[in-house]
């Protein structure tokens, strides 16, 4: 196992333990070290990611000052550093039976739940317990009981179950920044929770629950419809809600997704994902799904054969398609689309500014690799620039968070405390953060940890960003610069790890090249020449990367493919040849009605492939169901171009089945003699190929990697399972890649890859430092050549120019309306995106329309705090008033000239104007009213859908293989 | 000559404390005025560690050593600090203990020159005294002291013209037992949950604020006006053994004249019990008694003749602590005693470690049955393994350790009660009431 573990700028000291000598590194605990050696040690307060504060003292050890020593010194493992020579033992009898004892004690007011926990079986508390061998109970008296609280849709509370280690509120708190959570009483009579019942506000209220190392806080949907963790069947897959690419585990049972918990990645994620992460997945069960093909004659009602499908699209072969990708389909899916229909057909579903902010993406990662979530951590200066990460990866802006700390740390360090010393860190930080400049143009999530928020307009940042770039250009000695905001760029070319954040947030153009450029100037300047500038921008969608790298001159924005139809179906066809429009999980959001009226009055055949009902797929005349990314196999590229598989959970309904499936099928169909015209059974073949066509196909599958089990060793009676149906054992359906729809298999070549965190022991997902080179480390990896890791190159792309001109503005002078604006709007940040928006649960998220305005404003109008508005939106693509009820609230950081607000409504981006009112009772009333029904029908939706999946769990679908239309 | 022999408690005035003019009259501010004109914060600090004073709180460690671990950064070491401070401990809520509350209420003057020559010491600019929530009297005269003090310039800037600044609150505590632990007391001043810190770093190097703190204790403040006054040699000849000064003990429980002594370092527990509390009271006999508060083990009478002293109460097997006796007669009983100070501390647990939190109450769970006489024979073994349990060492801080002192000596020498209790299914004292 250890062949090539890399111990990495580790400083290695031996250690003997029970004797027996170890390397260990000394940049660690010792409890680090004693796990890292693979050795079993039980522990509850330490975590890897949030260091020691010696609370629960369940790691005691013995230490010896020598050989000769016999009877030792307990010490917490915890917070012992590791030193060369040391001496402890694990299996001395005091310490062991210490050990037990910590638990017993524990255990005195746990109220033995387990069958009705939902953390049954994956428990730390039940592996601990089990570890230390305390099994009677000896405590006789009463225990003390809790009331729970009520903390919303997402997360769980039974307060009974604590047993008072800390880590959700030093998680809550101080790892993650939430206010609304605290510790409350004293003695044995501890309580974590918040002051009063209530929505739990942090975006990564979640991680309680795998933070936690009991049934306090659970996953609220998981518990709805529940199943234990050893009877779910699970696959690694890759977060599809935004572009960082956070690894998760998603678990099915019976045909319905259960849940997603954290999969390590060490340079991503690590041990924590964002809410809309972990609970966003709903979409894949949902109501919306579209399960049955459209457009398409079948000749079996049963199922649905790829010569139904030849026969529906006989009429268009050779035709030309013009074909739509998207963002939040796979690589693959995209790649096929736009060689079937060529380069200048192909269109990325962007608008011409968003095509010429990706242009400038992409010239941007050429020039700068986008540095990971491990190493944003390491900065020492953090300036955003008008992006909410908060909003677009909140995963991103929990790193930044941590690198906040940076300052504590090192100041820790001049004393000679190590990082890990969590609360000695804490106390010697006291207040001191590393420098974080938010430029923006509203308040953010973070602005309680920045050294200085400047909120404007994005055209002023564009000009903000222009001066720095000419400051920086024209003056020798810029550190002795009297300028108002010289204290941001000599902290900046002070630092030695400085990060700068941009994005696709301010939909300008101008801010993004201003920030290229600025960036560049950066890397010239003489002050940053000993220091590591990283830089990066945050694209929209979990796959923007990938679809961006297949952009080139000839790509059409979506008002080209527009004019095209506009032109008038016919005379399209005739005079461009266009027989239709491919739209590839597509929604176009930015069409408005009127638009889409003309998509569907055009005689074009608008095919789509869609996994949930939406705008497109009502007009389309045929729509092929897709599956949601539990149900297949594809990669998603991330923001750093880092190219991610994620893999069938479970194999889906017929016809439903992945887009690439899909496109040979219609690229049979339609384009008959192209090369890539043959229906791949694997992604396997499928890249065969593409690499028959076109050798620059960037993804390698390690076609020697050993079959892997799907499910665990313990799942309940494979032959039991479907014995309300028959009672013959059924044979397992077969898989195309190598997770297996069984419990066969060993653990894959590389941990990067596990289906599901397990080791003899540990059934929670603390199982993971068994399978790290060291703790909190990179995974282990057992195949010499290890491809779980691969990434887009963009050094040597030809750098593209921006030139697509909205023409949408009837040919007029290119204007960018959305710089100009002196608003900025947010959707709440849990249904920023499309599928995201489709979960029943997030509806329920408490939530309410809210716009900020300066001190003056609200002074000039004569409004209050807290007041409700009526907010009148002008919808810029269709020139609609949408009306909708906020409250208001005021910002003194803010000039008369900015206005911002957070709104669950459908207009967004596109808003071109915005008026406020006070709003009379009436509307107030309207709005809340409408959020009510809302709510209403959400909740029974969820309930619908919960109905549905339990019905469907006494009738399993058996499918024996899981790829491609049964034909058979 | 009561000034030599009684330094700390010669001006107590419980019924009306000297105001600022009266105390300077009779001698006081004189050692803060020795300190800041005379000596260098440096000189203070060897004439303090000269002088072998011990910290009165309970631990006993040695004031002018733990003084000297603030560390003296040259002013271009990316490790100095721009403050530091001094806190003054009067959370008094141990158990039987009330010396500092004479101090307080009695002569607050006296309080606030010491600290000024503390803090003057260390070279902090600001000051704390953490007060007991309960001490309602104390905080009043200490906040008119200090108020008198600020008139008189001798808090402030530029006291008495020496350029030295210091800056002195009054913090009243919302009473939690735990914040008479350095660390958990400034958790609490900070305004955060009073729990212990983690050490290191200790608050000599980043405490209050991640500044450098020292944290004293209010009777081991007192005697640095003396000190300087007085001189070295003096503070050490007043006490017979090598613990110098005088000591403030107390006793209480079922004795004819409770109260409070300050006598030279180092009285035996009989000259306390016998001489000064006059004796148990008619017809009770003596049992046993904690020596220096309730975190202290049992001694017993044949204990009558051991000075009361850090060593020599060590060595019979307990702690000076604070130095104020719990008596325990022959008609209360030992079961029941034990049984209400675990009680004590399992409510005052701060709920940071699991020994601690959990392992206190399990112990009061076992305490109240056996007194109730539903205790069994393997109960006496739980309790013993509890007091391994929660045993130096495995603990966060000292409170849980400090619980088990009593605990722990209680089985050692009254075993026959405990067993009395298990055999006889009821309590034996409580039969005939």
């Amino acid at each position: 196992m250890s062949d090539n573990i890399e111990n990495n700028n580790q400083n290695m000291v031996t250690v003997y333990i029970d004797d027996q000598a170890y390397q260990v590194s000394s940049d660690n605990n010792l409890l680090a070290g004693v796990l890292s050696q693979k050795l079993n040690l039980p522990y509850f307060c330490w975590h890897p990611s949030m260091g020691s504060v010696g609370a629960c003292r369940q790691c005691a050890v013995t230490q010896y000052q020598d050989e000769n020593d016999t009877r030792g010194r307990m010490v917490m493992a915890c917070t012992t550093p590791v030193t060369d020579g040391m001496r402890i033992r694990l299996t001395d009898e005091q310490s062991t039976v210490f050990r037990e004892q910590v638990i017993s004690a524990m255990m005195t007011n746990h109220p033995h739940d387990c069958p009705v926990c939902a953390e049954g079986g994956e428990c730390h508390l039940q592996d601990m317990t089990v570890m230390t061998g305390h099994s009677t109970r000896d405590y006789k008296g009463e225990k003390r009981t809790f009331t729970n609280q009520h903390l919303g849709e997402l997360v769980g509370h039974e307060m009974n179950r604590c047993i008072t280690c800390y880590r959700c509120v030093r998680f809550y708190k101080d790892y993650a920044g939430g206010d609304d959570f605290g510790v409350y009483g004293s003695r044995n009579n501890v309580y974590f929770g918040r002051q009063q019942d209530g929505q739990l506000e942090s975006e990564f209220s979640g991680n309680l629950v795998e933070v936690c190392p009991t049934g306090v806080f659970t996953n609220k949907l998981f518990s709805a419809h529940y199943t234990r963790k050893w009877d779910l069947q699970s696959a690694p897959s890759i977060c599809s809600h935004c572009a960082v690419g956070c690894n998760t585990s998603v678990g099915e049972r019976y045909g319905s997704v259960r849940r997603v918990m954290n999969r390590y990645n060490h340079d991503i994620n690590g041990y924590f994902l964002c809410d809309r992460g972990r609970f966003g997945i709903g979409f894949v069960n949902g109501e919306q799904r579209i399960r049955v093909a459209k457009g398409i004659n079948q000749q079996s009602p049963e199922r649905l054969s790829s010569l139904d499908v030849a026969k529906a699209l006989v009429h268009h072969k050779g035709k030309r398609f013009i074909g739509i990708g998207s963002a939040r389909a796979s690589f693959e899916a995209n790649y096929y689309l736009k060689n079937l229909v060529g380069d200048n057909h192909f269109s990325l579903g962007l608008s011409a500014d968003e095509m010429n902010i990706a242009a400038l993406h992409k010239n941007f990662l050429a020039k700068n690799a986008a540095p990971s979530l491990q190493e944003i951590e390491q900065s020492d200066f953090v300036l955003i620039i008008d992006e909410d990460i908060t909003h677009t990866a909140p995963r991103m802006a929990l790193a930044v968070r941590q690198a906040l700390r940076n300052a504590s740390i090192d100041k820790a360090d001049l004393l000679g405390i190590p990082s890990w010393q969590d609360s000695a860190v804490r106390t010697i930080g006291g207040t001191s953060l590393t420098p974080l400049y938010l430029i923006q143009s509203h308040a953010s999530k973070l602005d309680d940890v920045a050294e200085q928020v400047i909120l404007q307009k994005t055209k002023t940042t564009v000009a903000f960003v222009n001066e720095l770039t000419e400051m920086l250009n024209t003056h020798e000695d810029v550190i002795c610069f009297e300028h108002q905001h010289s204290s941001l760029l000599n902290q900046l070319l002070q630092a030695k790890k400085p990060l700068v954040i941009g994005g696709w947030g301010s939909r300008s153009d101008e801010l993004v090249s201003a920030i290229s450029e600025f960036v560049e100037c950066l890397k010239q300047s003489k002050y940053l020449e000993n220091s590591s500038l990283k830089c990066l921008l945050a694209p929209p969608q979990a796959n923007s990367v990938g679809l961006l790298s297949l952009m080139d001159e000839q790509s059409l924005s979506v008002e080209q493919v527009l004019l095209s139809v506009e032109a008038g179906g016919e005379s399209a066809k005739r005079e461009l040849g266009i027989e239709g429009i491919i739209l590839l999980e597509q929604e176009l959001q930015q069409f408005n009605p009127q638009q889409l009226m003309t998509l569907k009055q055009s005689s074009l055949t608008i095919i789509a492939l869609e996994h949930s009902e939406n705008k497109i797929t009502e007009l389309a005349d045929i729509v092929l169901p897709v599956a949601a990314v539990t149900e297949g196999d594809g990669h998603f590229v991330n923001y750093q171009g880092r190219i991610q598989p994620f893999y069938q959970v479970h194999p889906s309904v017929l016809p439903i089945q992945e887009s690439w499936r899909w496109l040979g099928l219609l690229a049979k169909a339609i384009y008959p003699n192209h090369a890539l015209a043959k229906e791949a059974k694997s992604l396997n073949e499928l890249y065969q190929l593409f690499l028959q066509e076109d050798g620059h196909w960037p993804i390698r599958v390690n076609e020697a990697e050993r079959a892997t089990a799907r499910e665990t060793h313990r799942n309940s009676g494979r032959t039991a399972k479907m014995a309300n149906n028959s009672v013959h054992e059924v044979k397992t359906t077969q898989s195309q890649d190598h997770y297996r729809y069984s419990m066969e298999g060993d653990n894959p070549k590389s941990s990067d890859n596990m289906p599901f965190t397990w080791a003899p022991g540990w059934n929670s997902n603390q199982a993971i430092h068994q399978y790290q080179q060291h703790v909190g480390g990179e995974l282990i990896s057992q195949s010499a050549d290890d491809i779980t890791q691969q990434s887009l190159d963009f050094t040597d792309v030809q750098v593209l120019k921006p030139c697509w001109v909205s023409q949408s503005n009837n040919g007029s002078e290119k204007i960018n309306p959305t710089a100009e604006r002196n608003f900025f709007l947010q959707k709440p940040w849990h249904k920023e995106e499309w599928q995201a928006a489709l979960v029943p649960e997030f509806i329920l998220v408490e939530q309410v329309n809210a716009v900020a305005v300066s001190k003056q404003m609200a002074k000039d109008n004569h409004w209050q705090a807290g007041q409700w508005l009526n907010t009148s939106l002008l919808d810029g693509y269709d020139n609609q008033v949408l009306s909708t009820a906020a409250q208001v609230f005021i910002d003194e950081r803010i000039s008369d000239d900015l206005i911002y607000g957070e709104f669950d409504c459908s207009a967004n981006h596109q808003v071109q104007d915005i008026s406020l009112s006070i709003a009379t009772d009436e509307q107030v009333i309207d709005y809340q009213n409408r959020l009510e029904q809302q709510k209403q029908a959400a909740k029974t939706q969820q309930q619908q859908i919960l109905v549905r999946l339990k019905q469907q769990d006494q009738y399993i679908p058996i499918r024996l293989v899981a790829g491609g239309l049964d034909d058979a | 000559m009561k000034a030599m022999t009684h330094p700390l408690t010669h001006l107590v005035n419980l019924s009306a404390p000297l105001n600022l003019e009266q105390y300077s009259e009779l001698g006081g501010y004189q050692g803060a005025k020795t300190a800041l004109v005379e000596h260098s914060p440096n000189e203070v600090l060897e004439i303090v560690k000269a002088s072998n004073l011990k910290g009165r709180g309970g631990a006993g460690f040695p004031t002018g050593m733990k003084w000297s671990f603030v560390p003296n950064f040259e002013a271009n070491d990316p490790r100095v600090q721009d403050n530091k401070y001094l806190v003054c401990n009067a959370d008094e809520m141990e158990p039987g203990t009330f010396k500092d509350r004479l101090l307080l209420e009695g002569v607050p003057h006296q309080l606030i020159e010491a600290m000024i020559i503390a803090a003057y010491t260390i070279g902090a600019n600001k000051a704390y005294i953490f007060l007991r929530g309960e001490y309602h009297l104390a905080a009043k005269r200490i906040q008119k002291a200090i108020d008198q003090a600020y008139q008189a310039n001798w808090l402030g800037t530029d006291i008495q013209h020496t350029g030295f600044h210091l800056e002195l609150y009054l913090h009243t505590s919302a009473g939690r037992y735990i914040c008479g632990e350095e660390t958990a007391l400034i958790n609490a001043l900070e305004g955060k949950r009073a729990n212990p810190r983690a050490k290191p770093p200790f608050p000599q190097v980043a405490g209050l604020f991640g500044k450098p703190t020292i944290v004293n204790n209010v009777e081991t403040l007192c005697n640095l006006p003396h000190i300087l006054k007085n001189g070295v040699n003096w503070f050490k000849e007043v006490s017979p053994n090598s613990d110098a000064g005088t000591k403030i003990y107390g006793a209480c429980g079922r004795v004819k004249n409770p109260g409070l002594w300050e006598l030279p370092m180092g009285a035996t527990i009989g000259q306390v019990l016998n001489d000064h509390a006059g004796g148990m009271s008619d017809g009770l006999k003596l049992k046993g008694l904690l020596p220096g508060g309730a975190s202290t083990d049992f001694l017993m009478p044949e204990h009558l003749d051991v000075p009361m002293d850090y060593d020599s109460i060590a060595k019979a097997g307990s702690r000076l602590g604070t130095g104020g006796l719990i008596v325990l007669d022959d008609q209360n009983c030992p079961v029941a005693m034990v049984l209400n100070l675990l009680q004590f501390f399992a409510q005052e647990s701060c709920g940071w470690c699991t020994p601690c939190r959990d392992g206190t109450p399990w112990a009061v769970e076992i305490l109240t049955r056996i007194e109730n006489g539903q205790g069994s024979i393997e109960d006496i073994d739980a309790l013993l393994n509890l007091c391994d349990f929660m045993w130096i060492g495995k603990t966060h801080c000292a409170l849980a350790p400090g619980a088990v002192e009593p605990l722990k000596s209680a089985l050692k020498y009254f075993n026959d009660d405990f067993m009395q209790h298990i055999e006889q299914g009821c309590c034996p004292y409580h039969r005939g009431h």
